[in-house]
């Protein structure tokens, strides 16, 4: 365990699709397997295996990791992917939500889980809970086992304060797994307890919706990532801050932390040297750095050191980065981009 | 020369099918034509043959007959390019696609996409057009060009649809704008304008606010003096009149007649007039409520009326772009429709939907797409068209045109003859012959009736 | 249906040629003769030719008006009215003429007209509008001008306004072409650019792109800067569908051969990237000239004397159309073999007084409205059809510039109290009391003047104008208030002081009418108009300042005010 000190690319992959979520596998038993799942914009799962960057041989690092695509499931965006106790999870713009056996990569059980495009799911740290949000403005919340709904939580407005359609981008679970919170496009978070279904607060992060009332009269942005930390009592979120032009992502990533419990803001990050959608948050293991990706047209990795809330480290990410994941040592960090699947080393010293 | 051969007289200016236009102030001013036209049927008797047929063309019962019928347009600009991959022309499951769905519409063997729910059940008031390839993907020089109908810089400022609509559909008399231009947002606005035909023909314009300005009195001037003081206007003004013949005086006359009747129908725009379940209808968007103000209008017979829907431009995020605004057009579009069709007024009535071009399939890595003038489409509803018909097609990733392509002209020719005026009509600036569409422009002859 | 109209299509029937019977080879005369006179000459054989008894001389007001207008962008004064009076009546138009074009207002509105003829439309630059100003103030050679537009010496700061005419079209280079073409030369070539002109068999495509190819290598830095960058190939497609690459080749066919591009392609390359660089980067130092400027050899072309007539029959004639209403050639932009001058005789002479006087444009204007033809009514009150306007038998009737009509505007309803003297030769006056006077109304018409439509051909009144006029609190404020600058307080004040007699009343009504018309309209006002505004007037005696606001708007609404007639 030891603090991120480099955003050192490792291997990646080129793609001819969008890749727009990622997940380890539960395929990957030990420790040094690496297997990734990722869903794109074919409306595929496709499995890379980064495991060969493990050895020390150079010729080995500079291989490629091979891929394997999952039989055909979804008939759009896959936007979201989860591994839970049973396999693999995902969802999409085609309303679904598909069990997968990730070892066969086959079908077990699909379902039209919402009335509008699922956005994203979350599966709770001990795998028995999945949680999809979706246009429709609902979180629903499932057993990950059985596939039974269990709750649908509903706190954020179809309509934005302007009477367009809302959209509902963003779900995390804490640490514990004993809550949940959810982020939309107008900047309203609630926070659930997910035994009970019970909302357990709110928050406003106005700044995140880019309603442009004169020029162009649309938005784009809103709440786009969400996670807690690991001690629990902070929330973090992530979007783009005020665009002057909201054709283009041409603003800073911007990103605000809470106190939930307190209902207090504790500080807004914005960043215009690497600009664009904040699409993925990640506290580090210790809670001492925040990691941020996401992008305009380029990608970008920025980690925050939260003691002075200063930019630790910071890096161009290829194209527009969409869906991370970082390992619980926060050792390596695995990405799904526009075109690219990639890894990265952030420590200097990684325990072998 | 061979624009103006003999031979092709007769396919230009058909002798009984079509009407012979309203002949532009140079022709008039001098009130010369009895001797140009003598002096010129003494070069030859197929020149008198034509002018012959020419003033039977320009016959005032014909021209009158069209306005009878009181036609309008309605054009739903949509500034900035919408895609046609998240309207009229999707292309679900293909890499250009996009994460929408495709969805079957009211009419079989039609989809489009499933962000335009509404519309899908309006279908058999419609028409799409799948083939525009318009070359120009630059917003300024593509917006004039749909503005214009014309791909060539004609080096005279040329008029907009609206402009030429109100042109062949307006009255001298009449108490309402022939031409109203809602352009609220600020990006790309472009007040568009009547070019050579002139400022009779000049959009009324609305931008900051709802209600065109300077309609109503001021306080300080009573509604006697304001009316007696244009009586005094008028004595002086027909007294300069005597022995001058002059178009431009005549303008400036017939502007301030038209002064007191403009004044009365300013409350066509308030929209508080309407029953709220009405309103309720159209929604609380600005976009909905000026297309209520464009029903309003329609229904107290101006001609032509755009509303300038900004900003499409999507290079990044175009999908959530799309849900936001293809959502509003469907509903606004869709109730506009239904608006107009219980009135009776659809019948009677052509909505356009359309902007300066449409957006690339490809997605680039902000999730955007760019501008694209290739493979495009554009939408017509309402009168004389065959509503349930789609013409042209695009290849499987819509990067080309591979059936039907039409151009701009084309598509100007087609909303001409929908609404019944002759899409081979000319107008005369100087020695110049301009026609009303762009040289080669024909109509969409399968999605008219 | 009008002559030109017939023109084209009579042309486009048959080889007819209609004209010919028209247009007879006449000598041309002598150049010792004046301007005016050589006008009035021409103009006459070809009425007697067509049978035309031209309309007769306007009254003396409406030639004061008429002129003040053209050569001083406004109405006249009372004072103006009085000096004109005062001279006699044969040499009343003479002295005017003399006395408007050396007082500040010439060269102010002449500026103005140039401004508009030649900008892109929109608030054009100050540093342009002060280089028109200059020229203008120092009646610049026509051809000095010409090159200053098209190859400015930038490092001279009394050029660099110039640079706005390309700068303003760079981002367009079909604009630049057809725009250095039509203002600039008299003829609108962008037909031919997609096939060979369909009008007029001079031109084909190789004119348009070689024309283009003279300014294609012009572009300009992030300072501001004009520059050229090293040669790139133009190629277009022929109708046929062949790739050609263009010469550059003047509208005459003449044409300049670059020398051999002997670069390597590193150096081309490291060209493009200095190019790049000084399109985007801030603070470079400017690039260097390039031996070889086409735009240059454009000049060079455009003015030598074997080419010159096109640079030189555009100005004569745009003058010409400005001041009469109508070119010689119309439309102004279609000066070609297709589309010829009802008087070329005419044109012609013009062209050679021109050239030999030095491009000089004021000595132009000054012949022209010195002319008979310049001071005909514009009433036909024949019972004969009145003649075609290509005659200049009849004076058009011209809409005012919006700057004109507002400066007017300023003029027409100021207490006539608050205007400086003009006629400043005769009074001792200092000329700079009423020069700046002058620049001060041309700002304040600055507001009212960007709400209107500037004429173009066939122009009409909008609405939107009318509405305006109608209805706008800054028409009422800035015109027609009750206060001390203005009119309608003057005439409030002078009635109090009149009105000491019952029986005097009507009488001192009657005069206050007269007053008003001859400042609003330079002219006396007819029985019936009096009788009309004195019963208007004095149904409202109780509310009299509002009474003469609405006599006063009525006046200025009229066409009587808004054109030049």
């Amino acid at each position: 365990m030891g603090r991120i000190t480099q955003l050192k690319p490792l291997s990646d992959i080129s793609t001819p699709e969008i890749n727009l979520a990622i997940t380890r596998s539960v395929v990957s038993l030990a420790d040094n397997q690496r297997i990734m799942v990722v869903g794109n914009s074919a409306g595929q799962l496709v499995e890379f295996d980064f495991s060969s960057q493990n050895s020390t041989s150079e010729k080995a690092k500079s291989e490629k990791p091979t891929s394997r695509p999952f039989e055909s499931g979804h008939s759009s965006y896959v936007t979201g992917v989860g591994s839970t106790k049973g396999g693999i999870v995902s969802v999409g713009y085609d309303r679904k939500m598909i069990w997968w056996d990730p070892l066969e990569r086959t079908v077990l059980r699909e379902i039209v889980a919402h009335d509008k495009w699922i956005r994203r799911i979350a599966v709770s740290p001990d795998g028995t809970t999945i949680a999809t949000v979706a246009d429709d403005m609902h979180c629903k919340l499932w057993n990950a086992i059985s596939g039974e709904l269990m709750f649908v939580l509903d706190d954020h407005q179809p309509v934005t304060p302007h009477h367009y359609p809302s959209m509902l981008y963003a779900v995390a679970f804490s640490a514990s797994g004993e809550q949940l919170a959810t982020g939309d496009k107008v900047g309203h978070i609630a926070i659930w307890e997910t035994q009970t279904g019970r909302k357990l607060g709110e928050l406003e992060s106005p700044g995140m919706y880019t309603w442009d009332p004169k020029a162009r009269r649309h938005s784009i942005g809103g709440i786009r990532s969400l996670a807690f930390s690991h001690s629990g009592s902070s929330i973090a979120v992530g979007g783009i801050g005020a665009i002057g032009n909201v054709d283009h992502l041409d603003g800073p990533a911007r990103v605000e932390i809470f106190d939930w419990q307190q209902a207090k803001s504790l500080v807004q990050l914005s960043d215009t040297a690497m600009k664009g959608l904040v699409e993925q948050l990640h506290f580090s293991n210790d809670d001492s750095q925040l990691i941020t990706a996401g992008g305009d047209n380029n990608g970008f990795i920025t980690i925050y050191d939260l003691a002075t809330n200063k930019i630790d480290v910071q890096a161009k990410a290829h194209q527009h980065l969409h869906g991370m994941i970082v390992d619980e040592a926060s050792q390596r960090l695995y990405a799904a981009h526009h075109g690219k699947v990639s890894m990265w080393e952030l420590q200097d010293q990684p325990v072998a | 020369m061979s624009l103006f051969s003999q031979g092709q007289w007769p396919t230009r200016i058909p002798p009984h099918n079509g009407l012979r236009g309203i002949e532009t102030a140079s022709q008039l001013r001098d009130g010369t034509s009895r001797r140009g036209f003598l002096k010129a049927s003494l070069a030859g008797t197929a020149f008198a043959a034509s002018m012959h047929q020419l003033d039977i063309l320009q016959s005032p019962a014909l021209a009158s007959e069209l306005k009878r019928q009181q036609k309008h347009v309605i054009l739903i600009w949509l500034a900035g390019g919408a895609s046609q991959l998240e309207t009229w022309d999707p292309k679900p499951g293909r890499a250009t696609g996009g994460p929408f769905a495709a969805i079957q519409t009211n009419v079989t063997g039609v989809s489009i996409s499933e962000l335009l729910p509404k519309m899908s059940q309006r279908m058999h008031h419609s028409a799409i057009i799948r083939s525009l390839n318009t070359k120009n993907a630059d917003h300024g020089g593509a917006a004039k060009i749909m503005e214009t109908g014309r791909a060539v810089d004609q080096g005279i400022p040329c008029p907009d649809l609206g402009a030429m609509i109100a042109h062949e559909l307006g009255r001298a008399d009449s108490q309402v704008p022939d031409y109203v231009s809602m352009y609220s947002s600020t990006e790309g606005r472009r007040q568009g304008g009547s070019g050579f035909l002139g400022g009779r023909y000049a959009p009324m314009f609305l931008t900051e606010q709802m209600i065109p300005e300077n309609t109503s009195r001021l306080e300080s001037l009573s509604e006697l003096d304001h009316s007696a003081r244009s009586d005094l206007r008028s004595f002086l003004a027909n007294r300069f009149r005597e022995g001058r013949p002059d178009l431009s005086v005549d303008s400036h006359n017939s502007a301030y007649q038209r002064v007191r009747g403009i004044m009365s129908s300013a409350n066509l725009f308030n929209i508080e007039l309407e029953p709220m379940d009405v309103r309720a209808r159209y929604g609380p968007t600005q976009f909905g409520e000026q297309c209520l103000i464009a029903r309003r209008l329609v229904e107290a017979g101006v001609p032509f009326v755009k509303v300038a829907r900004a900003w499409w431009d999507s290079h990044g995020q175009n999908f959530e772009t799309h849900l936001e605004l293809v959502t509003e057009l469907d509903h606004v579009l869709a109730t506009l429709i239904d608006d107009l069709e219980e009135r009776g007024l659809l019948e009677h009535t052509l909505i356009a939907t359309f902007g300066e071009f449409g957006r690339t399939p490809q997605i680039n890595s902000s999730l955007g797409r760019d501008h694209f003038a290739s493979a495009w489409s554009a939408s017509l509803h309402g009168t004389g068209i065959r509503g349930g018909s789609v013409y042209g097609k695009t290849d499987a990733d819509g990067l080309k045109v591979i059936d039907g392509e039409v151009n701009a002209a084309d598509l100007f020719a087609t909303i001409f003859q929908a609404i019944g005026i002759d899409y081979r009509k000319e107008y005369h600036v100087g020695a110049r012959p301009v026609p009303i569409t762009d040289f080669g422009g024909k109509p969409i002859r399968d999605i008219l009736l | 249906m009008n002559p030109t109209r017939v023109f084209v299509i009579a042309a486009a029937m048959a080889p007819i040629l209609v004209w010919s019977c028209v247009v007879q080879a006449a000598e041309i005369p002598s150049p010792e003769l004046s301007i005016s006179t050589a006008i009035d000459r021409l103009l006459q054989e070809s009425h007697d030719r067509a049978g035309i008894v031209p309309a007769r001389r306007t009254d003396d007001r409406s030639l004061l008006r008429r002129t003040t207008l053209d050569l001083a962008g406004r109405i006249p004064t009372s004072a103006e009215i009085l000096a004109y009076e005062q001279d006699s009546a044969s040499e009343r138009q003479l002295r005017l003429v003399d006395r408007l074009m050396s007082a500040a207002d010439y060269a102010i509105h002449l500026r103005n007209e140039l401004d508009a003829m030649l900008s892109a439309g929109g608030n054009s630059p100050q540093e342009w509008k002060d280089y028109l100003l200059k020229a203008c103030e120092e009646n610049q050679p026509w051809d000095e001008t010409f090159r200053e537009l098209l190859a400015p010496d930038q490092n001279l700061d009394d050029q660099r306004g110039a640079a706005h005419f390309l700068k303003s079209r760079l981002n367009d280079l079909d604009d630049l072409t057809n725009d250095t073409s039509s203002l600039l030369l008299g003829v609108s070539i962008n037909c031919a650019k997609c096939h060979d002109h369909p009008l007029v068999e001079d031109w084909k495509q190789d004119h348009y792109f070689g024309l283009q190819a003279f300014l294609a290598q012009t572009y300009q830095t992030r300072s501001g800067r004009l520059a050229e960058k090293p040669p790139t190939e133009l190629n277009f497609k022929t109708t046929s569908g062949v790739e050609k690459s263009a010469r550059l080749m003047f509208l005459t066919g003449a044409t300049v051969t670059a020398p051999e591009d002997k670069r390597t392609d590193e150096q081309k390359k490291a060209d493009a990237e200095m190019v790049r660089n000084q399109r985007e980067k801030e603070g470079l130092a400017p690039p260097d000239e390039l031996e070889f400027s086409p735009r240059k050899e454009f000049v060079k072309l455009a003015l030598d004397p074997a080419n010159r007539t096109f640079m030189a029959r555009s100005i004569i004639n745009r003058t010409w159309a400005r001041l009469m209403g109508r070119g010689l050639v119309h439309p102004v932009d279609q000066m070609h073999s297709g589309n010829p001058s009802n008087h070329p005789v005419l044109l012609d002479w013009l062209e050679r007084d021109f050239i030999d006087h030095g491009f000089d444009l004021s000595r132009l204007i000054r012949g022209i409205v010195l002319s008979d033809a310049y001071a005909r009514s514009s009433q036909w009150v024949y019972d004969t059809p009145a003649p075609p306007a290509d005659q200049f038998a009849v004076a058009a009737i011209k809409p005012l510039t919006p700057q004109q009509l507002t400066v007017s505007l300023i003029v027409a309803t100021m207490n006539p109290e608050k205007i400086p003297a003009t006629d400043f030769q005769q009074s001792g006056v200092d000329p700079n009391i009423w020069k700046s006077f002058r620049t001060e109304l041309e700002k304040k018409a600055s507001g009212t003047a960007r709400l209107l439509e500037y004429p173009g051909e066939n122009f009409q009144i909008s609405v939107t104008e009318a509405l305006l006029f109608n209805n706008a609190a800054q028409i009422q404020n800035n015109y027609l208030k009750s206060s001390d600058e203005r009119l309608v307080s003057f005439l409030s004040n002078q009635w109090k002081t009149q009105q000491t007699q019952e029986d005097l009343h009507a009488r001192s009504m009657d005069s206050l009418i007269q007053t008003t018309f001859e400042i609003v309209f330079t002219r006396r006002a007819e029985e019936d108009e009096v009788s009309m505004f004195r019963n208007y007037l004095l149904e409202r005696n109780e509310r009299l300042p509002e009474a003469f606001q609405q006599m006063l708007w009525a006046m200025i609404t009229s066409p009587e005010f808004r054109f030049n007639y």
